[in-house]
């Protein structure tokens, strides 16, 4: 007999802390649920069948969502049995679900479909997968769920190299470590993590809790070599000796530029350097922490993604005011919806329709003023479907003495000079399993794509290892035929 | 972890380490730097592998005290103990080829990154004339050097207790500059190579200008990752902003912009001056 279940529309929402009360801190925003809220909210979810589900269609991983969500209502009266056996779904697809559940866009992917959105809210997929891996952590479950795991895994006793510990990296190595693979990761920065180390700050995605999962995949058997950089320290040429296989996750490095005059005034700082001050070295607890930053009275954050985002709240608690500047209009701002939010309740000011042209000096060699041309939007749309725009030969000077760059980044140089890898456009060539142009030499993340989200490289980073599996498969049986 | 195999004060704020990280030592090339993490709450900062043996895995590093970052290397670290972290190489090797006559100069503890590519220079053939000038108490490598090149020349000058460092800095370029002078209005130079702080590098230059002798300046911008992800260290270079972590760190003196880079150098000294009076507080009051 079918059991008719009452709809409810609204969402349960999540605690967070007051936008006065954070703009004066580091700590987290969001507070998650709690086990009664996230049943309350699991048992939302219409429960689509497996191939059907267009949540997991949107799920550049492809994780169970409707499976480890329906966990949490079936053993509801037992807490810790509901979180091992959710996160034991989550896990078959994603190893990081702390940081996942965090930083995703969910609203443009396994959001964006759901199908409780025809009637009501859409089901909150990320927040519960935090839930999930919240609990998992505080109650040691995950400790569990990897102790039983571990024993089982067949070693294939073939080697791959990963460069870079960022998201496409981490992923790819959970991936081929519960394949058994021996897994070496080569991370140029003194901790893992890439971008959830040094970009995403603290009040978005702790750093403890990204530390907690590379640990997780330390004791999956993932080594991590810290201080290592390949095209320096190791060149691919060695790694390609050396290993059977290897994946280039070495991110987008090197930062854009604004090519206008000026642009080396003290007080510009691209988005990377400032974030890597804050997050990674801890800026914000100087002198505690020996690394500088000077944030001035008057920010400005050129860009509208979410690196502008978490440049711009970074800045913002720093007691200062903050103002974003973008060449666009409202509706092409390429931030996630909740961090657009969250920057507007903490008092960040949007300017659109601005160019910068000219970064003006104090005569000390200080950025006093940023000159930007107006802009107007036309009719047309580009290839990425936001609107063309024009200059309008009007010009606003907007005074700042801290200026932050975050208009995006360039893959990093020191890999993409290896003899024979194809690069177009300084972005890594791939085919659709991800293979470059080297055969056994593979690539993803933003070095293949420029600049994407978290999730989108570990979606590499699954597919990465999916085809290096198939790959090492074939070369094992090869060997043995 | 790298563990510090030897350790000791050798001239008035410069600390030698002999330190062990094989994976730096199996790949250096002279004019490589290394980015040094030697405290959980310490800065990332550039140096210099001075000595390296490829087999044994260990690197010399001579620290400079400056900031906070050098002073608790200084009184914090022994023998036994371990460096964080140490990245590396990162930078470019300097051209190794035949240039013929060459004066590399170091002003304070930039001889110990002239000392590596100098005694190679010398190596391949080149006729190497080096320079050091510093302070009295401040001399390092006399020996090494005189060992490793064709001619040593170290200038030295005395500290007047009674003026400001500042003050007694300004000797040293006023030194600097007048040695260069005449060694190039005496000789014929192919090369003029420096390292140093950025105003010294510029002071010497304006009269290497005079002579049209080509110059090669080792360029210290503020750094943060090393590279070429954050872009702290871009400098204007020939009109275009180059990155002097990953183009560099060496550079023709001739296209440098050096008033953006001494501008862009000074831009946390307040801060760091800070940081260091109160560690050294700190130091003093027993931490109280």
């Amino acid at each position: 007999m079918a059991v008719k279940r009452r709809i409810i529309k609204e969402r349960v929402p999540t605690p967070e802390r007051p936008p006065e009360e954070r703009v004066k801190s580091f700590v987290e925003v969001n507070l998650g649920y709690t086990f009664e809220l996230a049943v309350k909210e699991a048992e939302r979810c219409l429960q689509c069948p497996y191939d059907y589900a267009p949540c997991i269609k949107g799920c550049p991983v492809h994780i169970d969502i409707p499976g480890f969500i329906s966990k949490l209502v079936e053993y509801r009266d037992d807490p810790d049995r509901a979180v091992k056996e959710a996160l034991n779904v989550i896990w078959a697809c994603n190893s990081l679900p702390a940081t996942t559940g965090r930083v995703c866009p969910q609203e443009d992917q396994c959001e964006m479909n759901c199908v409780m959105g025809r009637v009501g809210d859409k089901v909150n997929i990320g927040k519960l997968e935090r839930f999930v891996a919240d609990y998992a952590r505080e109650k040691g479950i995950d400790e569990e769920l990897l102790f039983e795991m571990v024993p089982r895994i067949e070693k294939k006793g073939q080697k791959v190299a990963i460069i870079g510990a960022g998201p496409a990296g981490l992923t790819a190595a959970g991936e081929l470590a519960k394949l058994g693979y021996d897994v070496t990761i080569y991370e140029a920065l003194h901790e893992p993590g890439g971008v959830l180390m040094y970009g995403i700050p603290e009040f978005r995605l702790p750093k403890s809790i990204v530390e907690s999962e590379i640990d997780k995949l330390r004791k999956l058997g993932v080594k991590i070599l810290t201080d290592h950089v390949v095209g320096k320290t190791v060149t691919m040429e060695e790694l390609m000796k050396e290993y059977d296989a290897v994946f280039i996750a070495s991110g987008a490095g090197t930062p854009r530029l604004v090519d206008a005059p000026g642009i080396n005034l003290n007080g510009i700082y691209t988005a990377n350097e400032f974030l890597t001050r804050v997050n990674l070295m801890k800026a914000y607890l100087f002198p505690e922490y020996d690394t500088p930053v000077k944030v001035g009275k008057k920010v400005i954050v050129i860009g509208a993604g979410n690196t502008a985002m978490d440049a711009a709240r970074s800045a913002r608690r720093f007691g200062v005011e903050v103002t974003i500047a973008y060449r666009r209009g409202p509706e092409d701002v390429s931030a996630r919806v909740e961090e657009v939010e969250h920057a507007k309740e903490e008092g960040i000011k949007f300017v659109y329709f601005v160019n910068p042209v000219e970064f003006i000096g104090d005569g000390n060699g200080r950025i006093k003023a940023v000159k930007f041309e107006k802009m107007k939007p036309l009719d047309e749309r580009d290839g990425r479907g936001k609107r063309k725009i024009v200059g309008t030969g009007e010009y606003v000077t907007l005074e700042a003495d801290t200026v932050i760059i975050a208009i995006g980044k360039h893959p990093n140089r020191l890999i993409v000079n290896t003899p024979g890898l194809k690069v177009e456009r300084g972005k890594i060539v791939v085919d659709e399993n991800l293979m470059t142009s080297i055969p056994g030499v593979f690539a993803g993340g933003d070095a293949i794509r420029g600049e994407a989200t978290v999730i989108l490289a570990m979606g590499d980073g699954r597919l990465a290892a999916k085809a290096i599996h198939e790959y090492l498969t074939k070369k094992r049986e090869s060997k043995n035929a | 972890m790298y563990k510090i195999l030897e350790k000791r004060e050798i001239a008035m704020r410069n600390t030698w380490y002999k330190v062990h990280a094989p994976h730096v030592a199996r790949k250096v090339q002279p004019g490589q730097f290394v980015i040094v993490r030697a405290f959980k709450n310490g800065e990332r900062i550039p140096l210099t592998p001075v000595m390296w043996d490829r087999e044994e895995g260990w690197i010399v590093l001579i620290v400079f005290t400056r900031g906070k970052t050098t002073a608790r290397m200084a009184a914090e670290l022994r023998e036994g103990d371990g460096i964080l972290n140490i990245a590396g190489p990162l930078g470019n090797p300097v051209e190794m080829k035949k240039f013929g006559k060459i004066l590399a100069i170091g002003a304070y503890t930039g001889i110990v990154e002239v000392y590596p590519i100098a005694k190679a220079w010398q190596e391949l053939g080149n006729d190497v004339t080096t320079l050091h000038v510093t302070f009295e108490p401040m001399v390092v490598l006399k020996d090494e050097m005189e060992r490793a090149v064709g001619r040593h020349i170290l200038e030295t000058v005395p500290i007047d207790m009674t003026k400001s460092f500042p003050e007694n800095m300004k000797n040293v370029t006023k030194r600097l500059t007048e040695k260069a002078r005449e060694l190039l209005e005496k000789e014929e130079w192919d090369l003029v190579f420096m390292v140093g702080p950025s105003g010294d590098q510029r002071a010497v230059f304006e009269v290497v200008k005079e002579f049209g002798v080509p110059m090669k300046a080792d360029l210290h911008p503020i750094m943060v990752d090393g590279t070429g992800m954050c872009g702290a260290c871009r400098v204007t270079v020939g009109g275009e902003v180059k990155f002097a972590c990953i183009d560099g760190p060496e550079f023709d003196a001739y296209k440098v912009d050096w008033d953006v880079l001494i501008s862009r150098s000074g831009y946390y000294t307040d801060m760091e001056m800070m940081a260091m009076q109160e560690y050294m507080k700190a130091l003093q009051g027993g931490g109280q």
